[in-house]
């Protein structure tokens, strides 16, 4: 009796464990099947719709980004002038800019309208003059033969639409063909000369309908052309893109970067995945209407079992737990059942939708993209919710009166 | 408890000696009235009595009379409006309702005229129930239950639902229930109130055998007199009145009641012959 004294008045009495009542509360969901797979089901719906129509919402959003963003590197920067005339992108403010922190690479750009010319009448084309590191941050799309050489003088790109225009349709044929190219250099200095010199094809890429042509920039160089027409900056980390972006425009030069673009896309898609959330929204409302129905129904018919616990030592807060315990166990087998069906008919549609395609598009393609963090949050929202559900029949287990509940009738 | 040497010189038979041993059950002028909208009901007028360790204890009054509410006070799940009752010394009101749960769970085992299960927990889960509530680990638990399942003979049945059994097996597996905490207190509530009277001898049996084997102390609520000879003490309650009476007066009261009783049927026999 001492003893019993002393266990009472102890603050860590020994007490259930939350093993059992896991225990406990799996065992009532489990003698009730019927009820209990409806109310998952519900949940299934719910978070499956949610989990199918976000996906779908990011799935496209990832296309649109890889499609606008495409090769480039999210971390590059276009400078370019808003007036040649007076802010000149010259050699001399290259070099200032190539001392700005941050600059991982930088390249340079001149451009001016040309016609190819390969036996007789010449088409409008247009052609680049490129140094190294701006051709490898233009991802040039090679079909045929090699890319340039700072150090080559008398070499071309040329591209597929260019070649068809001068009448070449044999891409392997088009290889070390000498081509005449004319271009008026008094775009960048009213003193210069044209540019008029036979070229060696040396490369032809795929730039789709462009018709455009790529050189070394030695060759306008040599010219004595003193403006380029762009550069092209990569920053050392994406962080790191607006400081510098900043330092850029406020030496008067205009910038651009895919990450306007992708920011665009992002606000846009934030939008519309929370609309396809809305939609799913619907089936989570119902399948918690659900849930309260059926905790509540198992807390009437359970008064008299509740009872009989608190008259055998179970504390009031056991009691409670057990009814949150149960909304968790369902909220959690109905989020993964949901998401994992919603996941399976997001790689079905997937796999479908790249069967049919595969032979126009070359890569793969995912239209439903389910990512980690989506599962995760779905799993924490619909614990959450439920809970919240389940607040009401357990502050009412917890308050069940066992003299009440086991009155003799 | 146990080791009291004082009970082990007194033959459960020598109900003279009764009354010097230990008190475990002190109720102190208690008094219970519940409000119902306007009205206060007196339930409990100012009642004491004791209840000696390890000694079998009747109450005993007609439907109405305010045993459930007595017995609620006892066991710990209702504080009375007036008065304390004390146990082994403890003014056992004064508890959180929190120690109070360990109280029951610790030390009164109960048992009811009609079955209470967690219907979805098999016999030996809901015999272990109590001991899940103390803080036992299941498979320990479920050696303690099998335990006392065994002394009631109804180990077989330890993995069927027992809403599937008969009245009397469902007694009888709430009696074991009702010891597998090995309480010091066992509280019966018309045990035998709704078996046939095989199986209410046989929950009878068990109760004196918990009382005289396990030197547990047991109160009892019943109605039928046939069993009031098996008391220490009978505590007769009427109208919300507590008498204590010991067992030499058992006999008498009972003899009492019996003649009254039979006066009764006789004059409601000659009534209808006259009617």
């Amino acid at each position: 009796m001492d003893n019993m004294h002393h266990t009472m008045l102890r603050s860590k009495r020994p007490t259930i464990s939350m093993k059992l009542l896991l225990y406990m509360s799996w065992q009532n969901i489990i003698s009730k099947k019927l009820r209990s797979w409806l109310t998952i089901m519900g949940i299934v719906v719910g978070i499956g719709s949610i989990s199918f129509l976000v996906s779908f919402g990011l799935g496209l959003q990832q296309i649109v980004t890889d499609n606008v963003v495409g090769d480039n590197s999210i971390r590059s920067i276009e400078i370019t002038t808003p007036n040649s005339k007076i802010i000149k992108l010259d050699n001399k403010s290259i070099e200032k800019i190539r001392e700005f922190p941050h600059i991982d690479k930088l390249g340079v750009a001149f451009s001016f309208p040309a016609s190819i010319n390969l036996s007789g009448g010449g088409i409008d084309s247009i052609i680049y003059g490129v140094d190294d590191d701006f051709q490898e941050m233009t991802t040039l799309n090679l079909v045929e033969g090699r890319l340039l050489k700072n150090t080559d003088t008398d070499t071309v790109i040329v591209s597929t639409a260019a070649l068809k225009a001068i009448g070449i349709s044999d891409t392997k044929k088009a290889i070390n063909q000498s081509v005449e190219i004319t271009a008026p250099l008094q775009y960048a200095d009213s003193k210069l000369e044209d540019l008029n010199q036979k070229f060696k094809i040396v490369g032809i890429i795929d730039s789709g309908q462009d018709n455009e042509m790529f050189t070394s920039s030695s060759v306008f160089e040599a010219k004595k052309v003193p403006t380029y027409k762009q550069a092209k900056v990569i920053a050392d980390d994406t962080k790191n893109i607006n400081a510098l972006r900043t330092q850029i425009e406020a030496s008067g030069f205009q910038t651009s970067s895919p990450i306007d673009t992708l920011e665009q896309i992002n606000q846009l898609f934030k939008f519309f995945n929370f609309v396809l959330a809305g939609f799913g929204a619907i089936g989570i409302f119902v399948a918690l209407l659900g849930m309260f129905n059926t905790l509540t129904i198992s807390l009437l018919e359970r008064t008299k079992e509740i009872g009989l616990m608190v008259t055998l030592g179970g504390r009031r807060r056991d009691m409670r737990r057990l009814f949150m315990i149960e909304a968790s166990i369902l909220s959690i087998i109905g989020a993964l059942m949901g998401i994992t069906l919603s996941f399976i008919g997001g790689q079905i549609v997937n796999e479908v939708a790249n069967q049919n395609a595969s032979s126009r598009v070359s890569e793969r393609f995912d239209i439903f993209s389910t990512p980690f963090w989506l599962v995760a949050i779905l799993i924490i929202f619909m614990l959450v919710v439920g809970l919240l559900v389940a607040f009401f029949p357990a502050k009412r287990a917890e308050k069940i009166n066992p003299i009440d509940a086991l009155r003799r009738e | 408890m146990k080791n009291s040497n004082q009970t082990n010189t007194v033959k459960p038979s020598d109900k003279s000696k009764i009354e010097h041993r230990k008190t475990l059950i002190k109720v102190q002028s208690i008094e219970q009235s519940f409000k119902v909208g306007e009205e206060t009901i007196d339930v409990l007028h100012e009642s004491s009595f004791s209840i000696q360790e390890k000694t079998f204890n009747i109450i005993y009054g007609p439907s109405g009379s305010g045993k459930s509410t007595l017995l609620n006070v006892l066991s710990a799940l209702q504080p009375p409006t007036k008065g304390r009752v004390e146990v082994a010394g403890f003014d056992i009101y004064k508890y959180k309702p929190e120690q109070l749960a360990y109280f029951r769970g610790s030390q009164i085992g109960v048992v009811y005229q009609s079955n209470y299960w967690v219907s979805s927990l098999n016999v030996i889960e809901n015999v272990a129930l109590p001991l899940y509530f103390l803080g036992h680990k299941k498979t320990e638990a479920h050696r303690k239950a099998m335990d006392a399942l065994q002394r009631i003979d109804m180990a077989p049945f330890s993995k069927k639902n027992p809403l599937l059994l008969s009245g009397g097996e469902q007694q009888r597996i709430a009696m074991a229930r009702a010891i597998v905490t090995d309480p010091m207190l066992i509280i019966a509530d018309e045990p035998t109130g709704s078996l046939d009277t095989k199986n209410g001898d046989m929950i009878m049996a068990l109760l004196q055998s918990y009382n005289r084997d396990l030197k547990r102390t047991v109160v009892l609520v019943t109605h039928n007199m046939e069993y009031l000879p098996l008391a220490d003490k009978l505590i007769r309650i009427n109208d919300g009145q507590c008498i204590e009476m010991n067992n030499e007066d058992v006999g008498d009261t009972t003899k009492e009641l019996i003649k009254d009783m039979t006066t009764r049927i006789d004059k409601l026999a000659e009534s209808k012959k006259n009617g």
